[in-house]
């Protein structure tokens, strides 16, 4: 007994010992890519690279390697995932790029984070545009997107091309019909609708145990921004013809949207508890029937709609994206996420050494563009996870694996839009042309790719004064000069010289 | 050959006595090696707070600034809100929560049921092998206002909903009432442990002398272990801005944050997620330094009061 437990001691720390040294071992990156003879795009083609890539999992668990090695099958390559949460991105990040623990490829997604620009334009990583041109489908990138995703006129990166502003409102169909509502055009139905869910029961229970919104802890993401957008506050910024520079928490319909929050709240027409709300249990209360419309990204719909099976059968969900304050079709405006640009699919040159390597690995990034691995990395394997009909309309076998198996990589398709194949189902496709439509009425940021020393290291820093003073006010903890007064703090504090350092910018561009 | 009892010198560096005692200073050389490689040695990174570090032109590539860094942090408005929000939850901390384990353990040490008594200290040992993350989510589930147990409980006997975890004013409450269901239990192992070698012949004559129980308590148990009493209330102020950041983390938000940001909740937001490194080393070679400061304060008080003291 003890000898025998001597023995799997002594194995478990050889095997320890031997996967640590994995583990730490540097890769050997495309050993067999450098035994190639010369640097020639076709060539390159058929080696079979080894490529690691840094990645953000925006799931709950890192997926199986059943599609991973069809993905691998498809693009010649062997692939080694390190996964970093989502919700731990900018600590992961910061700390690799401290570290130097980087891989060949690494997904950069806070473009506006101190230290990852600061890396970009020391020249930590490749300048790719002299290379785009090779590959067909890196070729196809716009010109406006790579100027967007420039930094100083410098591409260090491909960037991931996303839908430009993917927000509306999310409203239970049942429950409108229930009580004889229309679908509101403005934002003055919208609350007529919220305080009609709250208070007439639109779940026939008996109880008054509903509210209208569903909203998390997110400014940006919840329902704020997009309510904002439709009383016409900029994206982040507005600019004038002379110049001038706006942060939009001090335009009159941000204060208008901070009204209009506020009065859902002391209505009780919201989640009382929004503001210590997390993603996750929002959706889940909203699947389980505590309240009726939900202001978010529109291809969620789905997502609710699933997770509502079982517990709210009879829910049907209607999406909204043409809501004004003023019923005005020609006001019609929604913000754009980061100007259409999902963040960069970055090479370290500490990992990806000469010319040679990274033309190979940019051929891999556009190969995972191809029609058939945006299939796998969307839908899965077909007739495992899905099956496809002559119009190329996806249904989705089941859920369940579906999320387990394909999920985890949607995050990481570096392209989302223009592709045939396409999800069946009927929300899908109408979240896909509302998104589209959306486009049309992009509102962007004009400081998106401007310099700002003060905005670069502190930025963060202040927003969270501006963060906090918005909440108080929605909350009815301080009133209209209390949230001034925080407001002069933040210009005080530095934001004032982040004003003018981005003015300087835009002259400079702009003479 | 029996070796002579060991004394401790203040400076036991002769030759004579390593040699003596090889096998004694090979015991303590893990742990003076753990202190060296994890201790010592990353001291030296302390040198970015006086620069404008950037990870990849390293240490000796980055720009010195002297003394940048030390100046926006007192001058910040932030920085008094800080000092005030730790210094409050620490005073809180050494007010509440730290009589509370000696007197669990006294009480403790009165049970005479066997039985009772292990089975009480396994339950509260419990909680402390919880991370912070549930136990936040544990006081979530009961606190929030939509649905949460407690308010409910407050509804159906009439009162008003109380948002726990979005007002200040609870903030500090719902905080050291975290950490007393978390450590209570865990904390009272080693005052029990200090009671257990009490000399029983103390009680006896105590009893002789007619003391009741509580007498041989306050007489005999508490003089006993007042020294792991001090020992430890030191380091805890040594500990005086060193929070943890965890369990804050999960507490603060935008409703909250001006009574509960602290160095350590500061440090993580502004270093790791802004990645400002240089900055936030300054902020916790601060912290370090009024930890060692008062550590030694403490120190000699305990001295001069005629206690042993840490060291």
């Amino acid at each position: 007994m003890s000898r025998n437990y001597k023995k799997l001691a002594a194995l478990m720390l050889c095997s320890g010992l031997v996967l640590s040294a994995c583990g730490g071992g540097n890769s050997n990156t495309n050993s067999q890519a450098q035994s190639a003879k010369s640097g020639t795009t076709a060539e390159a083609e058929n080696v079979k690279a080894k490529i690691t890539w840094l990645n953000l999992l925006h799931t709950a668990s890192p997926p199986t390697d059943k599609v991973l090695s069809k993905i691998e099958e498809a693009t010649h390559a062997e692939i080694e995932f390190s996964w970093v949460p989502d919700a731990s991105k900018e600590e992961r990040i910061n700390t690799s790029l401290a570290s130097g623990s980087l891989s060949d490829i690494v997904t950069l997604t806070i473009l506006d984070n101190s230290s990852v620009r600061n890396a970009l334009k020391a020249g930590m990583f490749w300048e790719v545009s002299p290379y785009l041109d090779e590959f067909p489908n890196l070729a196809a990138i716009s010109q406006d997107t790579r100027n967007s995703a420039s930094i100083e006129g410098k591409l260090y990166g491909v960037p991931f091309q996303k839908a430009k502003a993917r927000n509306g409102v999310i409203i239970r169909k049942d429950w409108l019909d229930k009580l004889g509502m229309a679908v509101p055009k403005t934002t003055a139905e919208l609350l007529e609708i919220a305080k009609a869910f709250t208070e007439k029961d639109p779940d026939s229970n008996g109880k008054k145990d509903t509210t209208g919104f569903m909203d998390r802890s997110d400014l940006v993401y919840g329902a704020f921004k997009t309510l904002g957008s439709y009383f016409g506050t900029p994206n982040v910024w507005a600019v004038d013809d002379a110049g001038i520079m706006t942060p939009e928490f001090e335009t009159e319909s941000y204060i208008q949207t901070m009204d209009y929050m506020r009065a859902s709240f002391e209505g009780g027409y919201i989640n009382q508890d929004f503001a210590v709300t997390a993603k996750n249990d929002q959706q889940q209360n909203f699947a389980q029937g505590k309240a009726g419309i939900y202001v978010g990204a529109l291809f969620d719909s789905k997502n609710l709609l699933n997770m509502s099976k079982g517990i709210q059968d009879n829910m049907e969900l209607v999406m909204v994206n043409d809501i004004t304050s003023t019923g005005n079709e020609a006001d019609r405006a929604i913000w754009a996420g980061t100007n259409g640009i999902g963040g960069l699919l970055s090479f370290p040159k500490s990992e990806v050494k000469d010319e040679k390597e990274l033309k190979r690995i940019l051929k891999f990034v556009n190969d995972i563009m191809n029609d058939d691995v945006y299939a796998l990395m969307t839908y899965g394997i077909q007739d495992v996870h899905y099956t496809v009909d002559a119009d190329m309309a996806v249904t989705i076998k089941d859920t369940d694996l579906w999320q387990q198996e394909v999920q985890p990589f949607s995050s990481s398709r570096p392209k989302e839009v223009g592709y045939k194949i396409h999800d069946a189902d009927p929300l899908k496709v109408e979240a896909e042309k509302l998104i589209e439509e959306n486009a049309n009425y992009a509102v962007l940021n004009p400081a998106y790719s401007l310099e700002s020393e003060t905005n670069t290291t502190q930025g963060s820093e202040l927003q969270k004064i501006v963060t906090d003073a918005t909440y108080k006010y929605i909350l009815g903890k301080i009133d209209l000069a209390g949230y001034k007064s925080e407001i002069e703090k933040w210009e005080k504090s530095g934001g004032s010289m982040i004003i003018s350092e981005y003015e300087a910018a835009y002259k400079a561009i702009n003479p | 050959m029996k070796a002579p009892p060991v004394r401790i010198k203040r400076t036991a560096h002769s030759l004579l006595s390593l040699k003596r005692h090889k096998l004694l200073y090979l015991m303590i050389l893990p742990g003076f090696l753990y202190f060296i490689i994890f201790k010592y040695l990353p001291m030296g990174g302390l040198i970015i707070a006086f620069q404008d570090y950037q990870p990849y032109l390293g240490i000796t590539g980055s720009p010195w600034v002297g003394f940048k860094h030390f100046i926006r942090l007192f001058t910040e408005p932030t920085f008094l809100m800080l000092l005030r929000n730790t210094l409050i939850l620490f005073a809180l901390n050494i007010v509440i929560f730290f009589p509370l384990p000696i007197i669990l353990a006294l009480m403790l040490n009165e049970v005479r049921h066997k039985m009772f008594k292990s089975a009480i200290q396994t339950i509260i040992y419990i909680p402390h092998f919880l991370s912070w993350v549930i136990i936040v989510s544990i006081s979530y589930v009961f606190m929030n206002v939509d649905g949460g147990v407690l308010n409910e409980i407050i509804a159906a006997l009439g009162g008003h909903k109380i948002s726990f975890l979005t007002s200040p004013e609870w903030l500090r409450t719902v905080y050291i009432g975290q950490i007393i269901w978390k450590e209570l239990g865990w904390s009272t192992i080693i005052y029990l442990a200090a009671i257990t070698v009490v000399d029983t012949q103390l009680y006896e004559a105590a009893e002789m002398d007619g003391a009741g129980r509580l007498r041989k308590t306050w007489h005999v148990t508490l003089p006993a272990i007042r020294p792991v009493i001090i020992t430890l209330l030191i380091l805890k102020i040594g500990h005086t801005l060193d929070l943890g950041f965890e369990h804050m983390y999960l507490l603060i938000n935008s409703l909250n944050r001006e009574v509960g940001e602290i160095f350590d909740t500061y440090i993580y937001t502004a270093g790791l997620k802004n990645g400002q490194l240089s900055f936030s080393t300054t902020v916790g070679l601060f912290k370090g330094v009024v930890g060692l400061v008062l550590v030694v304060l403490a120190n000699k008080l305990a001295k001069k009061v005629g206690e042993d003291g840490v060291y």
